[in-house]
């Protein structure tokens, strides 16, 4: 019984995980002739991804929008996040539910939501219109690379409080106490203790929501419009439109290995120096 | 700095968490240079006082003076003290140099005097070649010693220190006990000791401030804690003790007797004129230690009375025997300690003895 158990813990991954990326990997060297793969190896696919002026733009840009996301949900993640900790007892996590309750909610259906804020006739462009900051309704909003930034940003911003609060939280009280005991002011506190310690929890955030929105093609699909064009969607198209398996295995590899080392540049520096003190 | 001028006074000082009380007016004057230790079992209140003194906490009401000057509402990180916190509260990101230096950089001292005072000072705690460790590649001991240096690289007027022995093993608190002791000595700062453990308070104090239920029961050197409980709590609390209700019988020079279920017992009442004029017939107990307790001899006029011999043990240097006297109802339980022999205890188990002690040795305390 415990062997089937152990067999199956074991088994369940291969099957479902590695078995699949194996796939991917191996037909990412075929090649696709009048509508049927040839499956014969040919390393062609990566050579078209490196040569052909249009992929690596896209991937490039795609990768530093996803950093912007990264980067613009952290600095607004962290104040919430350390708000929260300030908070006593129910409060805290009262508040907490509160922020991760969007996670419950269909992905689409926020899509829908922020593409309608963003829009033209949109609660934006009317809020800045009547506060008579803008003299007519933008399109700067929607259907562009600032649409997706701001909508990704939107959407994964949970993903970053969360870790950033945990790892708050896991600071221990009397570290703080013990940096005023020593002279120390709340400025220098907060600088020389509980920003380095909550370094963990930063990196695990920008990981997170790197990878989610690397990986994401919806949302550029969505709220993209024709200017907006990201790495998901070329690879959506391989599979989709074009038809091109093997091309489309190629370009996710290459996308798989920018998420890997996302992951890993992540758990580097989310791990701590021995927590105990 | 002599030891008798006061460097903190503590002023009625009272403490509530909401409507729990837990100090109640307190008094307290710490002597500039000594080593103040505040002993009391968990709940007495002896963290309060040390966290109300470290500015952790607000005072409900009272003051708290330090050269004569009220610092009540000074914030912590302006206190000229320093604390070592019971689990150490060591940064774990920084190194060990990194952690004892941390009070001086925060004061934007220059690199190259905080390095060298860093230096001295892992040197006073034996820790010079730790100085790029981590905290967590640190044994209990060690940390606690940096902890410490920690603590007195600043030159606090005071140290705080909450029970830091806590969480080591025996043979290490013993050791750490000699140690601080030693650099109390080399560095003449105040120390102000917290614990619950009255072996540990007596090895390192020089003065000890026995705690119960927020009140300051006793404060005196050891061997007066020992020798001259003032109350029932203190008798029990700090050493091991016999002791035997009675009521309160005539005044005779330095010495008073008490009437016992073993008889009439006389006692020293010696520099303790409350004992004195307390009225005939109230309730006291005499209280003798294990040790004060021994077999009669001939020549042996006061505090005799039979008891026979319920146990021997054996604990290495000395050999308890703990003891039933007195007649059936009112039999008391009372403990003999004596040097151990090596061909064997000159007791034995179920025996009758008749048993006695020094009146000068036995001592009074008001139920």
């Amino acid at each position: 019984m415990s062997l089937l158990v152990t067999a199956l813990a074991f088994a369940l991954p291969v099957i479902f995980v590695l078995v699949p990326l194996a796939i991917f990997l191996v037909y990412s060297f075929f090649s696709v002739d009048q509508g049927t793969i040839v499956y014969a190896p040919t390393l062609g696919n990566y050579a078209r991804f490196f040569t052909d002026p249009i992929f690596l733009p896209v991937f490039w840009n795609t990768i530093v929008l996803c950093l912007s996301v990264a980067i613009i949900c952290i600095l607004l993640a962290y104040p919430t996040a350390y708000f929260l900790t300030t908070l006593k007892g129910r409060w805290r996590y009262a508040l907490l539910m509160l922020l991760l309750v969007p996670l419950l909610m269909s992905y689409v259906i926020k899509i829908y939501a922020i593409r309608s804020i963003l829009g033209l006739n949109g609660f934006l462009n009317k809020a800045l219109v009547t506060l008579g900051i803008l003299e007519q309704p933008s399109t700067l909003f929607v259907f562009n690379m600032n649409a997706i930034l701001l909508t990704l940003t939107l959407l994964l911003i949970p993903f970053a409080i969360l870790p950033i609060f945990l790892s708050l939280e896991r600071i221990p009280q009397t570290l703080l106490r013990a940096s005023d005991d020593l002279g120390a002011s709340g400025l220098q506190t907060f600088l020389r203790i509980t920003l380095p310690l909550s370094l963990p929890g930063v990196a695990s955030a920008a990981s997170f929501v790197f990878v989610l929105a690397i990986g994401d093609f919806l949302t550029p699909q969505m709220v993209g419009g024709i200017s907006g064009f990201t790495f998901g969607r070329i690879l959506y198209s391989q599979f989709g439109t074009a038809y091109n398996w093997p091309f489309g295995a190629a370009l996710s590899v290459a996308l798989a290995i920018v998420v890997i080392l996302a992951i890993l540049i992540g758990e580097r520096f989310g791990r701590n120096r021995g927590t105990s003190a | 700095m002599s030891q008798n001028s006061d460097l903190l006074t503590l002023r009625s000082v009272s403490k509530s968490y909401g409507k729990v009380p837990v100090l109640h007016d307190i008094d307290l004057s710490i002597r500039d240079g000594e080593f103040l230790t505040v002993l009391g079992p968990s709940g007495s209140g002896k963290t309060t006082v040390l966290r109300l003194i470290g500015g952790l906490e607000p005072l409900t009401s009272g003051e708290i003076r330090l050269d004569g000057n009220d610092i009540s509402r000074m914030p912590i990180n302006r206190r000229p003290f320093n604390t070592v916190f019971q689990d150490y509260a060591l940064f774990p990101h920084m190194t060990v140099a990194g952690n004892v230096g941390y009070g001086l950089s925060v004061r934007h001292i220059k690199r190259k005097e905080i390095a060298s005072r860093v230096a001295k000072a892992l040197e006073l705690v034996q820790l010079a070649r730790f100085a790029d460790r981590f905290p967590a590649q640190l044994s209990g001991g060690q940390r606690q010693r940096v902890a410490l240096a920690r603590a007195l690289i600043c030159q606090p007027r005071l140290i705080l220190l909450d029970e830091p022995l806590a969480a080591l093993d025996l043979e290490l608190r013993r050791q750490m006990q000699e140690f601080l002791k030693s650099i109390q000595r080399e560095i003449k700062t105040t120390f102000l000791f917290v614990t619950h453990d009255q072996e540990e308070a007596i090895g390192m104090a020089d003065r000890i401030c026995v705690m119960q239920a927020g009140h300051i029961r006793q404060l005196g050197t050891p061997h007066e804690l020992y020798y001259r409980p003032n109350c029932e709590f203190v008798a029990r609390f700090f050493g091991e003790n016999n002791l035997v209700a009675g009521k309160l019988g005539r005044v005779q020079g330095e010495q008073r007797s008490i009437e016992t279920a073993l008889g009439r017992l006389v006692c020293s009442v010696s520099g303790q004129p409350g004992l004195k004029a307390a009225p005939d017939g109230a309730s006291a107990f005499a209280a003798f230690r294990p040790e004060a307790l021994r077999l009669a001899e001939a020549r042996d006029g006061d505090n005799r009375f039979a008891g026979s011999i319920a146990e021997l043990a054996f604990a290495g240097s000395s050999t308890i025997a703990t003891i039933t006297a007195g007649a059936e109802g009112v039999a008391q339980r009372l403990r003999l300690r004596m040097p151990s022999r090596i061909d064997g205890s000159a007791l034995k188990s179920g025996e009758t003895v008749s048993l006695s002690f020094a009146p000068n040795e036995g001592h009074l305390v008001l139920a």
